[in-house]
């Protein structure tokens, strides 16, 4: 569509007629200051194609103040070929012309007929508003209104996609759209969006799954009420059959003779014990009769050993008693000799105390002479002194003295007590009137002697009894008593003592004068320290002793000093003959002992012998042994007889096998036992059994259960019927949807197209996405993120606007619509950049469409090719023509 | 003249689930008026006994009620009811029959054949050989002892019994409850009526299948009537007249549709049943858009008209024509909807291809039919 002409009268402000003609194919620029009538001309087209001529309310096209007007405008272009001429008038003398090719159109029909061509609609009252612009609405912009495109396009839709659509065939549907959402809203009345069954479907669903489990529920009860009564009707014959055969009677039956046979084996067992003691018993007198023979064997065997050792004996005896006489006459001698060294060293004793005393009185008699002179002087030495050791001289004991008298007083004393204890004590009770003489001495009545040697006891009448003291030691005890004696009493008599008590005095008093002597003396010494005095009491002293000395040599006896020996030699002769007498003494002792107890040995074994050989000898034992040989024999046979009996019968016991026999009885009775039970549980098990049945029959399960299956049918099928129409919808609206897509894209394609030959001339690689309203959509940049359109700057917007709008130019040109494209003041929110970007687009698009393009600043688009045709100048054209 | 009806297979408490609560209860109650009419025909023959060879209930736990109203429905006749437990109703320890004996339901002139014993009916003239089955499935043939049981030589000698006669029946391989098809030779039986078959058969001229009086499934020949014996005497051949007494026969058809007068051909085929009937039909082959409403209109009529109408149309394609398009002004893409699910019937979906044009069809005859174009 190419405008030629445009003239315009009476309308706002040119209340002149203004013609403008020579409008060039591509951009027209036409400029003005603001209030220069630009935008009255863009109304001026817009009214001549969108408003009814006949319309009443468009008193804003007439000149301001003047109600008479009759705004008119008159339009020349060619479309498809043809000159096309549309007058129209408004408000008074209304009319609407429209010739083509010389055909003519008027009134509405003609304004039908432009509404059709162009795209738009005519409003059929009042004026008309953005809603019925259609196409041109999109294509031509208003001032300011270049970024609003969303509301243009939506007016413009229908239009374009009847218009685009024509060139699609016969894809698009006049009812497509409607008949999708109602397969939609079916759709969802069993169908969530994800796909899951709601509503009548999953109810069914639901009931159906009930409906199942309450079915099997069913089925299970039926199964358990069969087997039932298949149980009922198994007890019943097992009961039937067990009344009938009573089959644990028959087995009490097997354990009565089971246990007769057990009884039977008990009684054998009984039997076998009994005769296993029998041969027990037998076994036992058997050795006992086996023993008695052979202590009889024994006997005899004794008595030869004991008449052997009797014989033995007896020998013995006889070379003992020959040796007693040999051994009695050594100890005689002994005892001779013994005697006779005693005499010798007693006086020898003597001798040497004579010897000692006449030396002492020999020296005694020296002193005094040789101190006889200083006597007188010694004289004058304090009495005291000399009374004292008068008194002391008196005292022969002293302590040597003294302890060698106590040991002899103990040593005797020790052998007396020894003596005592060993010796023969000879108790007698004589009867009245009758004496005896025992060692000499007559004694009567009762008494008692101790015999300490071999003592003559002489009984008037009777004769005379030897009794020879038997200890060993008598006779040396007595010896040496009788001279411990002769020891004290020289002693004694030494010490002029007549007891060790006395003695004890005698060195009592000694030890008490010495120490007042010494004192004394100490004293005596300190005033007199010459020894004159010491000298006349030594005299006095010696004087004394030499009268002391006298009166005791002549107590002593006179003996013949060459026929002794020396004393020295006397003691040990004694001691010599006192060892070999007690030699010979305790030889004979011994040998007495001996002879003694084997006389007595000799005495029993002869005993024995004749006991046992009067055994031996008895006739009752003869016998005796007859009688043990014959129960041998009869118990061996017996014995023989009784071990065959039992092992026979073992035999018997072992087949019978009592054990098994046991278990047989218990197995029986146990049978027995449980068959009843079970019978008796069998008939309780019925009585509950059938109580059970009779119940659950009544409640009509299998009529129950056909009935809800019927329930479960139905349902089934209902819920087949929704799944398969949920299925058909599913299909349905995929198949819409899809062919709805596949048509907005076919549809898309195109605009695609154009939208992207401009937008490379902005924004390289860049990428203009369109809805199925054929709306732009996201913004795609390279290497920025994807904007939405209404997120975009308004500059932004503005400039996707313009691109857009050329974008639907050129599809409406591809298919021969009409493009005429007005712009009032586009892109004044754009930068210099940009704009000069968008220049080159518009200058492309106007190679294909003309473009008006109105501007109060015509600086800005001087790049553009054309003239700029001012608003003034062409007021003044029209004017001056 | 002894003469008695032979029935069996009653089935009382059969419940059809397929046909739904509604139609299912009445088949169920039709199977006892049956049973009552059989009573009401028993007096107007004036027959001497009606024997019930076996199956006369369902199942085992039928309820209390449903047993109370069978035995009521015998009223009519007041003559001997010999029955005898089928499979579906075995003598069992407990069974149906000893509920209804606890019930006190049996009225005195119906005859429990619960055990293989003779009885004598002497003043009908006959002894009656039963063969009661006591299990579900046996697999031996029970009527074996007939052979040795002696009766009243003046009587006739009448076996009854429930089973597969062997090697006559076409599904008798290993079938259970076997029955020898020389038993009427064998136990001199003037007669043997059995049950079990649910068509009426004759295996000789002294052996009956009577079949159910009361259909109840689609496969099945001659079901839906009862026989009318006479015999004369002992030994005379059995006079059998099958009398049919059944109220809803059952019919199963399946049908092509390959050119426009097969529509017309079915439809009128419909419309001409005149009985109330179960009706089950199959379709299949092709039909345009204007045929299915047709043939809709003509299921609609006929559901109305008859017990029970299945139909099944899964195998019928829709392939709608231009006309149709045309008529159903599919314009633009909504057209090559159209003629894409058509297509899809080819495939294996064809089902849900086929309703999803029936919907399409329909919303777009509504939407012209009844709302204003946009």
């Amino acid at each position: 569509m190419k405008l030629q002409q445009l003239r315009v009268s009476q309308f706002r402000q040119f209340r002149e007629p203004l013609s403008i003609d020579g409008f060039g194919a591509g951009i027209n620029l036409i400029c003005g200051p603001n209030e220069s009538g630009k935008s009255t001309l863009v109304r001026a087209i817009r009214a001549a194609f969108f408003e009814r001529h006949s319309s009443g309310t468009l008193g804003d096209l007439r000149p301001w103040g003047d109600s008479g007007a009759a705004p008119e405008v008159e339009l020349v272009f060619t479309h498809a070929g043809k000159q096309w001429q549309l007058s129209k008038r408004f408000l008074q003398r209304k009319r609407c012309d429209l010739t083509v090719e010389g055909e003519r159109f008027s009134g509405d029909e003609a304004e039908d007929k432009l509404a059709a061509m162009l795209g738009f609609t005519v409003a059929t009252r009042g004026a008309s508003k953005a809603e019925h612009w259609g196409i041109p609405g999109l294509l031509w912009i208003e001032q300011g209104m270049g970024q609003e495109l969303g509301e243009a396009v939506t007016h413009a839709g229908d239009h374009l996609k009847s218009v685009l659509g024509a060139s699609l065939g016969e894809m698009t549907s006049s009812d497509g759209d409607e008949i999708t959402r109602q397969v939609r809203s079916r759709l969802e009345e069993l169908l969530t969006g994800g796909g899951k069954p709601r509503g009548d479907y999953k109810a069914s669903i639901e009931r159906l799954a009930a409906l199942g489990s309450d079915l099997r529920e069913l089925d299970q009860r039926i199964i358990s009420y069969r087997q039932q009564v298949d149980r009922l009707g198994e007890l019943r014959q097992q009961q039937a059959s067990d009344e009938a055969e009573r089959p644990w009677q028959t087995l009490r039956a097997q354990q009565q003779e089971a246990e007769q046979k057990q009884a039977e084996v008990t009684l054998l067992a009984d039997q076998q014990q009994r005769e296993m003691q029998e041969l027990e018993q037998n076994r036992n007198s058997r050795q006992m009769v086996l023993d008695q023979l052979r202590a009889h064997d024994e006997q005899s065997e004794d008595l030869q050993q004991r008449q052997s050792k009797a014989q033995q004996l007896l020998g013995q005896l006889e070379r003992l008693s020959a040796q007693h006489a040999e051994l009695a006459a050594t100890r005689d001698t002994a005892l001779a000799a013994y005697q006779q060294a005693r005499e010798q060293e007693r006086k020898a004793h003597q001798l040497a105390r004579r010897q000692t005393l006449e030396r002492e009185q020999q020296q005694l008699l020296r002193q005094q002479q040789q101190y006889q002179t200083s006597v007188a002087q010694a004289r004058q030495l304090q009495s005291d002194l000399l009374e004292q050791q008068q008194r002391l001289a008196a005292i022969r004991v002293d302590d040597t003295q003294f302890a060698r008298l106590e040991a002899l007083q103990t040593q005797l004393r020790e052998l007396n007590i020894r003596q005592q204890s060993i010796a023969t004590r000879l108790r007698f009770e004589l009867l009245p009137d009758q004496q005896m003489s025992v060692g000499g001495e007559l004694v009567n009545c009762t008494g008692e002697s101790l015999l300490l040697q071999e003592t003559w006891i002489e009984i008037a009448g009777v004769g005379q009894l030897t009794i020879t003291p038997g200890g060993q030691d008598l006779g040396e005890l007595v010896r040496q008593i009788e001279r411990g004696q002769e020891q004290l009493q020289a002693l004694l008599d030494e010490l002029q003592v007549v007891s060790l008590d006395a003695a004890r005095e005698q060195l009592e008093l000694g030890r008490t004068l010495n120490t007042a002597i010494l004192t004394n003396r100490r004293l005596q010494a300190g005033h007199a320290p010459e020894g004159i005095d010491a000298l006349t009491q030594q005299l006095t002293v010696g004087k004394t002793r030499l009268s002391e000395l006298e009166q005791e040599l002549h107590g002593l006896p006179t003996l013949a000093e060459e026929q002794l020996p020396p004393i020295n030699i006397a003691e040990q002769a004694l001691e010599q003959a006192a060892g070999r007498l007690q030699q010979a003494e305790k030889a004979t002792g011994e040998h007495n002992e001996t002879l003694i107890k084997l006389r007595q040995n000799v005495a029993s074994a002869d005993e024995e012998c004749r006991l046992l050989q009067a055994r031996l000898d008895d006739p009752q034992r003869r016998q005796q042994q007859l009688q043990l040989n014959d129960s041998l024999l009869a118990l061996r046979a017996d014995q023989t007889r009784l071990e065959q009996l039992t092992q026979e019968r073992a035999a018997r016991i072992a087949n019978a096998r009592p054990d098994i026999l046991e278990q047989d009885i218990q197995r029986y009775s146990a049978s027995a036992a449980q068959l009843e039970q079970t019978f008796n549980q069998r008939r309780e098990e019925l009585i509950a059994l059938q109580a059970r049945l009779q119940s659950e029959g009544a409640d009509g399960l299998e009529e129950n259960r056909a009935k809800l299956a019927a329930e479960l049918e139905s349902e089934s099928r209902r819920h087949q019927q929704l799944e398969s129409r949920a299925n058909a919808l599913n299909l349905l609206h995929g198949l819409l949807s899809e062919k709805r897509q596949q048509l907005t894209r076919q549809l898309q394609a195109p605009l695609q197209k154009h939208l992207d030959h401009y937008l490379q001339l902005l924004f390289p690689q860049a990428r203009l996405e369109v809805d199925e309203n054929l709306l732009p959509g996201r913004l795609i940049r390279h290497g920025q993120e994807a904007d939405e359109f209404d997120a975009l700057s308004f500059g932004s917007r503005e400039q996707m606007g313009l691109i857009s709008r050329l974008a639907y130019a050129d599809l409406l040109r591809e298919v021969g619509r009409p493009t005429l494209i007005i712009l009032d003041d586009a892109l004044v929110h754009s930068d210099q950049p940009r704009l000069e970007q968008m220049k080159r687009i518009l200058f492309d698009a106007a190679q294909r469409h003309q473009v008006l393009l109105f501007s109060c600043h015509p600086d800005k688009w001087r790049d553009m090719g054309v003239p700029a045709r001012e608003m003034e100048g062409l007021k003044v054209t029209a004017t001056g023509s | 003249m002894p003469r008695f009806l032979h029935t069996a297979d009653w089935q009382i408490g059969r419940q059809y689930d397929r046909f739904g609560p509604e139609d299912g209860p009445a088949l169920t109650q039709a199977r006892l008026t049956t049973v009552e009419r059989i009573a009401a025909l028993g007096a107007e023959l004036a027959v001497d006994a009606v024997l019930v060879a076996g199956d006369i209930f369902d199942a085992q736990t039928i309820s209390d009620r449903t047993v109370r109203r069978l035995f009521m429905a015998l009223q009519a006749f007041n003559g001997p009811w010999i029955m005898l437990p089928g499979n579906h109703d075995a003598a069992l320890a407990e069974s149906i029959w000893t509920r209804a004996r606890r019930l006190n339901a049996v009225p005195d002139n119906v005859h429990l054949l619960l055990t293989p014993e003779v009885s004598l009916f002497a003043e009908q003239g006959f002894a009656v050989l039963p063969a009661p089955l006591t299990q579900r499935h046996t697999f031996n043939d029970l009527t074996e002892w007939f052979d040795h049981a002696s009766t009243p030589p003046e009587l006739l000698r009448i076996g009854i019994a429930h089973g597969s006669v062997q090697g006559i029946l076409a599904e008798d391989i290993d079938s259970p409850n076997p029955i020898d098809p020389q038993r009427a030779e064998r136990a001199r039986l003037d007669y043997l009526a059995l049950g079990d078959w649910h068509g009426c058969r004759q295996i000789s001229n002294r052996i009956w299948y009577s079949g159910t009086p009361e259909q109840d499934r689609f496969k099945s020949n001659g079901a839906g009537q009862l026989m009318d014996v006479r015999i004369d005497a002992p030994g005379a051949e059995p006079q059998v007249t099958p009398i049919a007494i059944g109220e809803f026969p059952w019919l199963q058809w399946q049908r092509r549709l390959s050119v426009a007068s097969d529509l017309d051909a079915l439809i009128e085929e419909l419309d001409s049943i005149e009985r109330s009937s179960v009706i089950n039909l199959t379709l299949e082959g092709e039909l345009d858009l204007a045929g299915e409403q047709r043939l809709q209109t003509a299921l609609g009529r006929a559901q109305a008209q008859h017990r029970v109408l299945e139909y099944h149309l899964a195998e019928l394609r829709l392939i709608p024509t231009d006309e149709d398009i045309a008529a159903l002004q599919a314009d633009g893409y909504l057209g090559e909807v159209v003629n894409q699910l058509r297509d899809l019937q080819q495939a294996d979906d064809h089902d849900t291809a086929r309703e999803a044009l029936g919907i399409l069809s329909s919303l777009l005859r509504e939407r012209h039919a009844g709302g204003t174009p946009a």
